[in-house]
């Protein structure tokens, strides 16, 4: 492996990404809408009845896309280890301009701790919104799901617009991940050093 | 007097001879059917409220003076309180509203069904209709709004339930001996008031009522914090993209 492209993520993963994208966007303007008795919200959806519909059935799509992205990145999750914790105690040289990281693998530690976050709150989110929809009528639970429910919705709504940034403006080069697939090795090998070198040990013995 | 004064409605056990008058008249002005209930354990009957039943009355048997029992009749019904759960977690504008009376009122158009108000209620009021909608006493808003009296309130023969002003019914009841009513103070001042003689408790009614606690703190915390860590994660990384620039392509590639 010389110069030319790498692939860093699959036709599904991608799809998988976007769609959760969109379905995030919508239960998140909903929820707000919810949040805070938004009427304007009438304009797209008609009335409260029709977005409490749509909140729903995209809540559906969202748990299942959730169900994939723990099978596409619970195990780079569970691969945390010593230089993931020296990353982040670097902020990922995110930090500095002269900063220097330890080499990291397929995802960063950064990465893997936006994928927890996302399955953690994701399945939060998923469960007590089944139980808030189709079992109400046991109080404690209603009130545990609802708490669950929110904090959920103040993780994502936090975390959500600093994945944006930090996977677009302030990391030249990463956007295309998520559009085409591919990244440049040399771009690879500087981020994600154990990664590519993994990947060219695996070669040289093939 | 600048504002309209909060109305009440004021219930005396005492008085109540159990003859659920109110509970007819509910149903007559509010054209709810009846219900079709088991075998009742006492004369209490409906056993609870119901989408079909905005009040009843609680006959609370007991042991009396002299082995003689003790029979208690407390009416039961939305308290409107003044600082009330339903409207507090209500996800829909206008499905929970408050009328110039002090009244919690609903609007089934805009009701959504997403029954948090019956989790949030400290007094497990609200119910739900074949269409899961909320449904619940409403102070007669109807009437009360023209100048006349709730009907559960019209129809009691003895004014065991009396509506009116609300200072003015806290204060009658002081002058008849009653220190403090249930519901004076508690959640910023019930709108329906109960005078007893003995403690809460033993007319069936929860001390101290309040708000679930992960509803206050949902309300106070994570509701604003919503809109501040998605406005702090906007900002932050502003402030990051100009403070600490990316590195560009080319360095990145001298890197190398």
């Amino acid at each position: 492996m010389t110069d030319g492209m790498i692939r860093k993520a699959g036709v599904f993963e991608i799809v998988n990404h976007w769609a959760m994208s969109i379905t995030f966007l919508v239960l998140g303007a909903t929820g707000f809408g919810f949040l805070f008795h938004m009427e304007k919200m009438n304009v797209i959806f008609g009335d409260f009845n029709r977005m409490r519909t749509v909140h729903n059935w995209f809540g559906v799509a969202f748990s299942v896309l959730v169900l994939f992205k723990i099978v596409l990145y619970l195990p780079h999750v569970l691969s945390f280890d010593g230089d993931d914790v020296r990353w982040l105690l670097q902020g990922g040289g995110y930090l500095s301009k002269n900063a220097v990281v330890p080499p990291q693998g397929k995802l960063n530690a950064g990465q893997k701790l936006f994928a927890a976050v996302i399955i953690v709150a994701g399945v939060a989110m998923a469960a007590s919104g089944f139980i808030i929809w189709l079992m109400p009528g046991v109080k404690r639970w209603l009130l545990l799901s609802q708490l669950a429910h929110n904090v959920s919705f103040d993780l994502l709504v936090f975390a959500i617009p600093i994945h944006i940034y930090l996977a677009s403006l302030a990391s030249p080069g990463s956007a295309r991940i998520m559009l085409s697939g591919t990244v440049p090795l040399a771009w690879a090998r500087k981020r994600h050093a154990k990664w590519v070198a993994a990947l060219e040990s695996k070669a040289a013995v093939e | 007097m600048a504002e309209t004064r909060r109305k009440a409605i004021l219930i005396s056990p005492e008085s109540c001879i159990g003859c659920r008058g109110c509970q007819t008249a509910c149903k007559a002005w509010n054209q709810l059917p009846g219900q079709k209930t088991g075998d009742p354990a006492n004369f209490q009957n409906p056993p609870d409220l119901a989408p079909t039943a905005f009040n009843l009355i609680r006959y609370i048997e007991m042991p009396g003076d002299a082995g003689q029992l003790r029979w208690l009749f407390v009416s039961r019904r939305c308290m409107h309180c003044g600082d009330a759960g339903c409207m507090k977690i209500c996800t829909a504008p206008g499905a929970l509203s408050r009328t110039k009376e002090g009244a919690v009122v609903y609007d089934q158009d805009k009701c959504i069904g997403c029954k948090l108000c019956s989790a949030s209620c400290p007094f497990d009021v609200p119910r739900f209709d074949g269409r899961d909608k909320v449904v619940k006493c409403h102070q007669c808003h109807d009437r009360t709004a023209e100048g006349f009296l709730p009907a559960c309130a019209k129809t009691c023969p003895t004014g065991a339930i009396r509506f009116g002003d609300r200072g003015e019914l806290i204060a009658t009841a002081k002058k008849a001996g009653y220190e403090k009513l249930y519901g004076e103070t508690d959640l910023e001042g019930l709108g329906t008031l109960y005078a007893f003689r003995e403690t809460p408790k033993t007319y069936g009614m929860i001390e101290n009522p309040a708000v679930p606690e992960s509803v206050v703190f949902w309300h106070r915390v994570l509701k604003p914090l919503s809109v501040i860590g998605t406005g702090a994660a906007v900002a932050l990384s502003l402030i990051h993209y100009i403070a600490v620039p990316p590195k560009r392509d080319e360095e990145v590639k001298r890197d190398d």
